[in-house]
């Protein structure tokens, strides 16, 4: 195994298109700001989860990396995050507020196929009080922000320490 | 059920502030508005669409550039080539969901064409602004659409 190993080669490590933060480091600070104020409240686990099922949806390497580690630093099971991007088809692994969480995050996420379906709003509404409620959509909106600089700039994944930032 | 009016106040101050410094240096109220309808239009966001064309009329942007902006690509002459570089980033970078790398709309990721435009027309600080005022309008037409503000409202 481990010779095996030794003699994969790898398609080569890009550099990122653009170093946003270097470029906008007032954007930078405001993002970092926002980023804690939506996170105030939520289960720490459940917000990682919520953060890795938008960064599948948008397809951003960089937060994959990101979230998936610090996931795993906060407690998460290795489990839990493959099974994540088939939770529908995979109830049984996750409690029913952070399914109704997942379906949440999915309607907000994909909003260019319209509008989020009271259906799933009432069920998350079930679940979380108002105030909790309100920042699962503002942690839900902010990963869509991280989401999109990520693609945009084409953030380099692999190289994230958990915790690094804070 | 109706839906929650509450967004978290330190929430609010931060958007508000991000939304700032993202226009601030781009430097160009009048795409600004441009590009924040137009990615309002494809999220279906009411609320954030009645407030940008408020606020672009007032700012003296003609009807027929805010009428045509949702077919933006089969105009000549009504908008600038820079203009139009950043609309083509715009919507890459706000229909990111969907398909596989192969699919053409929805599909997933920003195409090195659609990047290479925008970046012959700005700089790469203002280029960085661009993205980050499309990525904040994301957001708001997140946060307004899940928790159904209704259009109308709004005065510049």
């Amino acid at each position: 195994m481990n010779t095996a190993e030794e003699t994969v080669e790898y398609a080569a490590e890009q550099s990122p298109r653009l170093r946003w933060a270097e470029h906008a480091p007032e954007v930078y600070k405001a993002m970092i700001r926002l980023d804690a104020a939506a996170g105030r409240g939520l289960d720490a686990r459940l917000r990682e989860l919520v953060k890795i099922r938008a960064s599948q949806l948008n397809h951003c390497a960089l937060c994959l990396d990101m979230h998936s580690k610090d996931a795993l630093a906060a407690g998460e099971s290795v489990e839990r995050i493959v099974q994540l991007s088939a939770w529908e088809e995979s109830r049984h692994f996750y409690t029913e507020k952070e399914l109704a969480a997942l379906e949440l995050t999915e309607a907000v996420t994909v909003l260019t196929d319209g509008f989020v379906p009271d259906e799933v709003y009432d069920k998350a509404a079930k679940h979380f009080d108002e105030a909790e409620l309100a920042q699962l959509i503002a942690a839900i909106a902010v990963i869509n922000a991280w989401n999109r600089f990520g693609v945009a700039c084409r953030m380099t994944p692999g190289h994230y320490q958990p915790g690094q930032h804070g | 059920m109706s839906r929650t009016r509450l967004l978290d106040e330190e929430v609010g101050r931060a958007m508000s502030a991000l939304s700032a410094t993202a226009k601030k240096g781009l430097a160009d109220p009048v795409l600004a508005e441009l590009v924040v309808i137009r990615a309002s239009q494809l999220n279906h966001c009411a609320f954030c669409l009645d407030m940008h064309l408020k606020a672009a009329r007032r700012s003296g942007e003609s009807e027929e550039r805010i009428q045509l902006l949702n077919a933006w690509e089969e105009t000549e002459d009504l908008y600038t080539e820079q203009e139009r570089a950043a609309l083509a980033l715009t919507e890459a970078v706000t229909v990111l969901t969907g398909g596989t790398s192969r699919t053409k709309s929805g599909g997933g990721f920003v195409p090195d064409e659609v990047y290479d435009r925008a970046a012959k027309h700005f700089d790469e600080v203002r280029l960085a602004h661009l993205i980050a005022l499309i990525s904040v309008i994301n957001s708001w037409n997140r946060l307004m659409v899940s928790r159904r503000i209704p259009p109308g409202g709004y005065r510049p």
